[in-house]
């Protein structure tokens, strides 16, 4: 099928692959069309349809509240059943040049393993090697599962084979309910990637500050990795505030301990509990952690008092979490909106 | 322009700001800046977010969804905004605040916040024109006199000549500023045609008489050509390349 996206400075035209969502074709053809979630949760990607007939695949997105007119629709959901005039109401230019670009890929479950509770780590074996930015995302589904979730890879690799994604159990989630079960290792399934604008590159040269709150961490482990491969500390510092209710919620301590045994001075993690008391064997075990109580978003505040200069901000969590972090980021740290970076998930 | 009552002066806290709905229906923001009183549209231009929902510390308003930043006092977009926030003038008496509407020029994304008497020269030289939906306003090769401000409605831009044209881009916010080629030397002819999608209001601003007005007033000059750079760098260049 024929695609043409008439945005407000240019128009675009590319093809797309017979059951291929319309996002995902015109961010293969390296046009970055708007985009946040990649899974019908955000909105951001509608767009109008002028002329053409379109299979919406998920009627109940909740991203569908965001759309006005009868002929609004979601891009990432939804598949040309003809060619297809579409317009979309902002400026739309090409992907930067040197972005990894998004491709369709495939891979096997080949391991799972349990953080907390009720927090998963799986390792997807890819079918070919594949390259993403720190920070960035995949959209995964597996066949005879309903649904689609965006992950972060926790790792940071060139031309790898491996990706791993952190999965909190949430009941009555489709997708990740199946993940929790017996059927998920060894499964095969299906990729979309990489996606998102949250990304780290060494070339940055600036202090980074990272606030995360729960299975938020993933992003930041991927930037941590990639920020220490390249002795990034060396010349700039590191914040990283994490935050979970208890310690039982708290997953990757020692890979966090890992990173700041490398560079001492310059990288400071901060792990921040909200509904229990710092307990000393936490002290105790981690000591190169420091260890606070409170949200996250309020630690990271108290914690940064007088250290905003030259940095830019990673943050990721849950809503609630992410959109208390940018207030204090803003209105408290008064930091300008191109210097920070965030993934909502909700 | 007729006023129209919004709130009253004591619903909006200092620092903090409020959907309100003027006489007439049309929902408004009202800001307290501490000192005055501020009216904007209601709505983000990005995303139709409502923009009480958003953060305001007495002098930015911060829409939360996508972080664009407005001056509360211009409208003028800071950071990552890439459009300027509706604008109106207010009064306040009796406790009770009045908005007047603001001409497309004053909320443009060109004109905000040059100085009043450049604004009001402008205003002067600028014509007022109603289109129907079909009506062409240039075409390729048409001589590049004027530039347009769009009150309300929406335009459509083609490159290329009759059966082969491609679509480039299109206007549909108040304020925004096309055929720009009007204000640039060496630009004596039109590269696209401009066609009316349905019924708008526009006004026509002769290009060789606003700069003169520009060139008496250097600095609100320089602010005007500077936001004319970045828009034309707008239809040009890939955003982000550093």
């Amino acid at each position: 099928m024929r695609i043409q996206v008439n945005a407000r400075n240019r128009a675009y035209q590319f093809d797309a692959l017979p059951g291929e969502k319309i996002l995902y074709a015109g961010l293969r053809a390296e046009i970055d069309l708007p985009n946040e979630c990649g899974t019908g949760t955000c909105g951001t990607c509608k767009a109008r349809l002028i002329s053409g007939s379109i299979e919406d695949g998920w009627p109940q997105a909740p991203g569908k509240k965001f759309l006005k007119g009868k002929d609004e629709f979601l891009m990432c959901q939804c598949v040309a059943q003809s060619d297809l005039d579409v317009e979309v109401a902002s400026f739309v230019y090409a992907t930067d040049p040197g972005a990894c670009q998004l491709r369709a890929l495939s891979g096997r479950i080949a391991s799972t393993r349990s953080l907390t509770h009720d927090v998963i780590a799986i390792e997807v074996a890819l079918d070919a090697p594949c390259d993403f930015d720190a920070g960035q995302f995949m959209v995964v589904s597996a066949p005879g599962v309903p649904g689609m979730r965006g992950y972060s890879m926790v790792n940071f690799d060139r031309q790898t084979k491996r990706v791993e994604f952190v999965i909190k159990k949430k009941p009555g989630g489709g997708f990740s309910e199946w993940l929790f079960s017996d059927k998920a290792a060894g499964a095969q399934i299906e990729l979309l990637g990489p996606m998102g604008k949250a990304t780290f590159y060494p070339s940055l040269a600036k202090n980074i500050l990272c606030i995360a709150g729960g299975t938020g961490i993933a992003g930041m482990m991927s930037i941590l990795s990639r920020a220490c491969q390249e002795r990034y500390f060396e010349q700039f510092k590191g914040d990283v505030y994490f935050g979970a209710r208890t310690m039982k919620d708290m997953f990757y301590l020692d890979e966090l301990s890992a990173f700041c045994t490398e560079f001492p001075q310059q990288l400071r993690i901060v792990i921040a509990l909200s509904d229990e008391d710092v307990p000393a064997a936490a002290v105790q075990r981690y000591p190169r952690l420091r260890f606070e109580r409170g949200l996250v978003h309020e630690v990271a505040k108290a914690g940064m008092q007088g250290r905003y200069q030259n940095v830019r901000a990673y943050v990721a969590g849950p809503p609630p979490a992410v959109e208390a972090a940018i207030r204090v980021l803003l209105l408290e740290a008064k930091l300008t909106t191109d210097s920070i970076r965030y993934d909502k998930f909700s | 322009m007729s006023k129209k009552l919004v709130c009253r002066a004591a619903d909006i806290p200092p620092n903090g700001m409020k959907e309100c709905t003027a006489e007439g229906g049309q929902k408004l923001l009202v800001a307290n800046s501490g000192s005055e009183y501020f009216v904007v549209q209601a709505i983000c231009p990005h995303q139709e977010v409502p923009l009480c929902e958003g953060l305001f510390d007495g002098t930015v308003l911060t829409c939360h969804q996508h972080l664009w930043q407005w001056d509360i006092r211009s409208g003028a977009p800071m950071g990552i905004a890439e459009a300027p926030l509706e604008r109106f003038d207010v009064t306040v008496e009796d406790g009770a605040i009045f908005v007047d509407a603001q001409g497309a020029l004053n909320v443009g994304e060109l004109f905000t916040g040059i100085a009043e008497r450049v604004l009001s020269a402008l205003t002067a030289l600028a014509k007022r024109e109603e289109h129907a939906a079909g009506a062409v306003l240039y075409r390729p090769g048409d001589p590049a006199d004027d530039f347009f401000v769009l009150d309300s409605g929406r335009v459509e831009f083609q490159i290329g000549r009759d059966e082969r044209t491609s679509p480039a881009g299109f206007m549909l916010k108040k304020g925004e500023v096309f055929g720009w080629a009007a204000l640039l030397e060496n630009q004596p002819n039109r590269i696209a045609s401009a066609r009316v999608l349905e019924k708008s209001v526009l006004l026509r601003i002769n290009g060789k008489q606003a700069l003169t007005i520009l060139e008496a007033d250097p600095a609100s000059g320089y602010v005007v050509m500077r936001r004319l750079s970045a828009l034309i760098a707008r239809f040009l260049a890939a955003p982000g390349a550093k």
